[in-house]
């Protein structure tokens, strides 16, 4: 394999990685499929790009706050829309995809659909890695996929509020008894999940221009990335994106670019069709998820 | 300390609980003794909030199913319409029916989110006292509970509800599945438990391995109160003779 390849493979698997990784996240905690985790990811440019150009703002404390703004706005959404349907997977599912489209829309209406929007890369410049050009954002984005995982691990397994949203997903009513309310654990879960869609959107929309069908993109990539590693298994999750990030890279590379988002759809669609579970998804009984 | 008055429970029509009266004094060892689907683990279920949960739970997709009447108090005050999480603060904690454990979580992962609601310093203390009532879980701290024997899923699951720091502890049929020599390992602990100045409520299908332990029992039969009394009082009585010897 070219060293292009092998390079752009990787770093394009850490973009699926990060852009999946609240979705995941959140469905693996609280069983809610955030259909709207597209629009937050997109929300977070706009938002930061407002920060920056209407506050003036410095660029990390403009980071950080969005970041904070985002992952609110997800913990909300919970609370005042999905929370009257909680459980009933199908009224989820339509309801944040509902909140989702009503955000994208919201930007178009706003007038957020020239070519004017971009955020800025962390570092500027680039580096020359075996013979390929690279630049610093998609390094750091490497960085950021291996640095979350680290420190979600850490949340999850040694923090008082990670075991508690991790016993609430393993069993609810063991958990409810020694006191952990459901409602805030999801309202937590989905709320962290809107941050890292934030955190994601950040680090990845300073390589393009901001526009609003990448709200759609996003959740599809996350799809494909969730159900092809199987909903809600970590492991899966790192295997997923390394599995579709190379196959877009190649497809891209030999086939042409307008064929790698044809790669996610064919991924979707194959597993569901042959491992609705994914390759690492464990069946879960019914009623433990709801 | 618990008082329960004329409380019913119906799933769809189907009466769980029957206008049940069970008053539970500070310090006590109390047992609710029933067969199978006599109401023990919806009356436990009740007392911690977890019926009501369900059936808030079943209102919101827009269900009727569960109705529960009457009144429960707890020190004094009203608790029918506390949230779990809220009867958990006041000190009511519920060791499960089967003893469920976070089995991808460690035995210690395990007994810290049992300390949930307390603070640092009495998860702290909490945990000596649990590993001194259970010495063999000191051994097991960094296992997944799932690899873990029954009987040392139990010794979590007490543990858990330990660390929670009860006031009052829900016991749902704590002996269920244990080898004669394991429950008597439970039957100890419960003793220990108690002269920690818990008060504990627990339920079991037969009484006799935990006889020498209680102060009160009551037996139930299709959620209805059959007899109540002291040990000897229900020993005495021939209704209640079939609920100690499973004749
Ligand atoms: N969630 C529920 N929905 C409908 N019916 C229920 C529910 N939970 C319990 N029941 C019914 O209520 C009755 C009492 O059940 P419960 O579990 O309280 O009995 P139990 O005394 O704990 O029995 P066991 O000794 O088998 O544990 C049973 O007839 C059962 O079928
Ligand atoms: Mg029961």
């Amino acid at each position: 394999m070219e060293a292009s390849v092998l390079l752009y493979g990787l770093v394009n698997s850490a973009v699926l990685m990060l852009t999946a990784l609240g979705f995941s996240l959140t469905f693996g905690l609280s069983g809610v499929a955030n259909f709207a985790h597209g629009s937050l990811y997109l929300a977070a440019g706009f938002i930061a790009w407002m920060i920056l150009h209407y506050l003036g703002l410095p660029f990390m404390l403009s980071v950080v706050l969005t970041i904070i703004i985002v992952g609110i706005l997800g913990a909300a959404m919970y609370r005042y829309i999905l929370m009257p349907v909680r459980g009933i997977a199908l009224s989820e599912v339509i309801a944040t995809f509902a909140v989702g489209v009503a955000i994208l829309e919201f930007f178009r209406w706003a007038g957020f659909v020239t070519y004017d929007f971009n955020l800025p890369s962390f570092v500027k410049g680039g580096v020359e890695i075996a013979g390929v050009d690279v630049d610093y954002q998609r390094v750091i984005i490497i960085g950021i996929g291996a640095g979350l995982a680290a420190l979600l691990w850490y949340f999850s397994h040694k923090t008082k509020i990670g075991l508690a949203l991790r016993g609430m997903a393993q069993d609810e009513y063991t958990a409810l008894s020694l006191g952990i309310d459901s409602d805030w654990a999801a309202a937590i879960s989905v709320g962290l999940g809107a941050a890292l869609a934030a955190v994601a959107g950040l680090a990845i929309l300073p390589l393009g221009l901001i526009s609003i069908n990448i709200g759609y993109d996003v959740l599809l990539i996350a799809l494909a990335v969730t159900v092809l590693g199987g909903l809600e298994s970590t492991t899966g999750l790192m295997v997923g994106s390394l599995i579709l990030g190379f196959a877009s890279v190649i497809t891209a590379n030999y086939l042409g670019p307008q064929w790698s988002e044809v790669v996610y759809l064919v991924a979707i669609v194959v597993v569901l069709a042959i491992k609705p579970s994914g390759l690492f998804g464990k069946f879960k009984e019914l009623e433990e998820r709801v | 300390m618990l008082e329960i008055n004329s409380v019913s429970v119906f799933y769809e029509n189907a009466l769980a609980l029957n206008d049940l009266n069970i008053d539970v004094q500070q310090g006590e060892i109390v047992g609710v003794f029933g067969s199978n689907s006599a109401g023990k683990t919806t009356l436990f279920n009740t007392i911690a909030g977890l019926t009501l949960h369900l059936k808030r739970r079943e209102q919101r997709k827009g269900g009727e199913r569960i109705t529960i009447t009457g009144s429960i108090r707890f020190q004094g005050e009203e608790i029918s319409l506390s949230k779990p999480s809220d009867r958990v603060e006041k000190g009511i904690i519920l060791c499960r029916e089967r003893h469920p454990v976070f089995r991808d979580n460690t035995v210690e992962e395990n007994l810290r989110l049992g300390g949930y609601m307390r603070s640092g310093s009495e998860i702290k203390e909490s945990l000596q006292f649990v590993y001194d009532l259970f010495p063999p879980l000191l051994r097991l701290k960094n296992k997944k509970a799932g690899m873990l024997s029954g009987g040392e899923q139990e010794m979590v699951a007490v543990g858990m509800a330990l660390m929670a720091r009860p006031k009052l502890l829900l016991m749902d049929e704590p002996l269920l599945g244990l080898s004669p020599l394991m429950q008597k390992e439970v039957v100890r602990a419960v003793k220990k438990i108690r002269q920690q100045g818990v008060t504990i409520l627990l339920s079991e299908q037969y009484a006799r391995p935990v006889m020498p332990i209680i102060d009160r029992g009551y037996v139930i039969e299709n959620g209805t109160l059959v007899v109540s009394g002291t040990g000897q009082e229900l020993m005495d009585n021939p209704e209640a003779k079939a609920a100690y010897f499973g004749m």
